[in-house]
């Protein structure tokens, strides 16, 4: 009887199968949800669900799947499902991809943009925006894309020539354009991902080391129409006190990454990029002079806006006056609870990271994941203190400036498992010979960036270059276990329920480890390097890891002299997305 | 009112801060560490995320070419930026770095 039974049940089964298979592709969707994407359904997001709704995974920025289909029992019969070429991918691909419903969105260098089936990988639609080319070849930042955007039926895309574009969700069809900022003036655009908050669409530019104003713009997400502009380089009259001689007319900033959204406070946290120029002569007396001096409000902060208005709430200056190019600009913001208390926690550039009381950004602690820096001697996990900061003057340093330029963390996100209660996060130890040189910011007839110094990759004094994957706790910063890595992987960090932790490094290799102790238990050679992101999603009730994969980058870019191959001959305009499920 | 124009020529004279083309600055070599330096380590002395130049096998005609237009997907084109003087003078800062 009980063999009759499993026949009838594996005989309707696949009987059936066609038919689901036919839903599947009439509707575009694997998991047929009804519910559209919109403010309600990303607020309430689980992440034990089947999408991955926002650039950071949901609002709580965990960059955590719940799926546990895919486990520390079953990884080492993970394979490769399905590969996407996006085509003209300089200097990798660098993107987040979203998954809702089954369908895989993802974005390429030049802002192309894919629809796929998340079970497949067969093309819904693509959209391939018309750039200003010709700008393209001017830009240094460039022309890679970070991410995007879904909400209220549309797909959200930024282009490096200053456009934020909405494409119809279910069709690609454009639905709006708008130009944001004049990037063939300023040479900078947008790179990274929007943020979608209650029918409103949030996008950073690039800024930094650019002589102009760094802003963060909120545009309605069913018009395209702009809403609010705060600019990151003395965006109140309080910060533009705090630049000397009005410094702040080409004071940097922007926000390249995007932050996240507190739904009960209805409030945006994002993090701000450095001043410019990057490197300052200004020494101990940086408060008085200098090319900009004084604290250079709101750059290298946290920032808390209202969605509606573009007003600043709040905010934490993480590095006042930073003269070392170390941002605040890596987009997470993670939320977690701890004792009753809701904290936010912040990587800062530096390789500090910053946990914050969630009503005023308060200060709860301060850590560091590295151990190689020395810009300062601590900073104080009560008030924020840069203790014993060393401020350069003009000339070759006599010791070396740790970490380096390329930032104690990166920024790809980390990963927090609410199952394990750890943080997973990358931290790189390295630094730069470095000779502070006097520069005049070039305004005219195009913004260039101002770096103002010369500088080059070198292993920290007392050993060599080295990545490495910490697990730990995000409050207190204790370390549970870590592995090392002798060139510091650049890519995003996944966190499952599956209790695994997946690193895809800088050599091409995807890694699996178990989430308690940091056993390898699978790799895969995905065949170019990686500098994007990586998500878990369910399409048709089965598990799927989708990563970026291909090499380039500002950073990666340094390999080639620092560590020769495979970086010399590892191809810097190609990529693809691997997606990972179970063998059959 | 004439004072008030006095003062604000003062203003824009002295204290105002004057970003302009990066003709007027200090040399070549604070032009290089201004845009180049991102790329080409070591004021050029070094390879780093562009080539070393310092000691460079290739004639002035090809480097001035290659600052004006750039080379796609690896270096920005300059020529919409910097003057033609400006470019001939980083020709010279790249010819005076010693081939180490």
């Amino acid at each position: 009887m009980r063999t009759k039974c499993l026949q009838f049940l594996l005989a309707t089964s696949f009987a059936a199968a066609p038919f689901a298979a036919a839903h599947a592709q009439a509707t575009n969707s694997g998991e047929g949800s009804a519910k559209p994407v919109d403010a309600a359904r990303i607020e309430s997001a689980d992440e034990a669900g089947a999408d991955w709704l926002t650039y950071h995974g949901t609002y709580q920025s965990h960059h955590f799947s719940g799926l546990d289909q895919i486990n520390t029992g079953n990884v080492k019969d993970l394979e490769v499902a399905w590969t996407h070429f996006p085509g003209r991918t300089t200097r990798g691909l660098q993107t987040m991809p979203l998954a809702a419903d089954g369908v895989l969105y993802y974005s390429g260098s030049y802002s192309r943009l894919f629809a796929l089936d998340g079970a497949t990988g067969k093309v819904l639609w693509s959209y391939i925006p018309k750039l200003d080319e010709d700008l393209i070849s001017r830009q240094t930042h460039s022309p890679y894309n970070r991410g995007i955007a879904i909400g209220d039926g549309r797909v959200y895309i930024g282009t490096v020539d200053g456009r934020l574009i909405a494409v119809d969700a279910k069709t690609g069809k454009p639905v709006w354009d708008t130009k944001l900022i004049n990037s063939q003036k300023l040479t900078v655009g947008f790179t990274g991902a929007p943020l979608f908050v209650r029918g409103k669409v949030i996008i950073g530019a690039q800024g930094g080391e650019w002589p102009y104003r760094g802003p963060i713009f909120g545009v309605d997400a069913a018009t395209g129409k702009q809403l609010w502009e705060f600019d990151v380089a003395g965006g109140t009259d309080e910060a533009k006190a705090t630049w000397g001689n009005d410094s702040w007319r080409t004071g940097g900033g922007g926000g390249w990454m995007p932050g996240t959204y507190d739904a009960a406070s209805n409030t945006v946290w994002w993090g701000t990029a450095n001043p410019g120029p990057l490197y300052d002569w200004a020494g101990p007396e940086w408060k008085t002079k200098g090319p900009r001096p004084g604290d250079d409000l709101y750059t290298t902060s946290v920032i808390a806006l209202d969605p509606d208005s573009g007003k600043l709430k709040f905010y934490h200056q993480e590095l006042p006056h930073d003269a070392w190019d170390f941002d605040s600009a890596v987009g997470e913001m993670m939320m977690i609870n701890r004792d009753g208390r809701d904290l936010v926690v912040h990587p800062n550039k530096s390789g500090f990271i910053f946990v914050y009381d969630r009503k005023d950004a308060g200060l709860a602690n301060v850590w560091p994941i590295v151990e190689n820096y020395n810009f300062v001697k601590s900073i104080d996990p009560k008030t924020g203190e840069l203790i014993g900061r060393r401020d350069m003057t003009e000339g070759k340093q006599a010791t070396p400036l740790c970490p380096a330029i390329d930032g104690g963390v990166s920024w790809n996100a980390g990963s927090y498992s609410p199952k394990t209660g750890l943080y997973y996060k990358i931290g790189n130890e390295w630094c730069i010979d470095i000779e502070i040189v006097k520069t005049t910011p070039i305004v005219e007839p195009q913004v260039q960036l101002n770096i103002g110094a010369n500088f080059t990759l070198r292993p920290p004094p007392n050993g060599q270059i080295a990545g490495h994957l910490d697990a730990r706790d995000p409050v207190t910063g204790q370390k549970k276990w870590e592995v090392r890595y002798a060139q510091p992987p650049l890519a995003s960090v996944l966190a499952t329920a599956g209790n695994l932790v997946f690193v895809p490094d800088a050599t091409g290799i995807l890694h699996a480890y178990n989430a308690e102790d940091g056993k390898e238990l699978w790799s895969h050679n995905d065949g170019l390097g990686h500098v994007g992101g990586i998500i878990a999603y369910s399409a048709g009730g089965k598990e799927y890891v989708a990563v970026a994969t291909g090499w380039g980058s500002l950073v990666g870019d340094d390999y080639d002299g620092a560590f020769g191959e495979p970086y010399k001959s590892m191809a810097k305009d190609a990529g693809a997305m691997i997606v990972f499920a179970l063998k059959q | 009112m004439r004072i008030a124009i006095l003062l604000l020529w003062a203003w824009c004279v002295v204290i105002a801060p004057s970003p302009t083309r990066a003709e007027e600055p200090n040399g070549s070599a604070a032009l290089f560490a201004t845009t180049c330096g991102w790329c080409h380590s070591q004021g050029g002395r070094a390879p780093g995320k562009g080539p070393k130049l310092a000691g460079t096998e290739r004639d002035d005609a090809f480097i001035v070419n290659r600052i004006t237009h750039g080379k796609p997907g690896a270096m920005p084109a300059f020529g919409g930026t910097l003057t033609p003087e400006q470019i001939t003078s980083l020709v010279g800062y790249i010819r005076s770095l010693p081939p180490e």
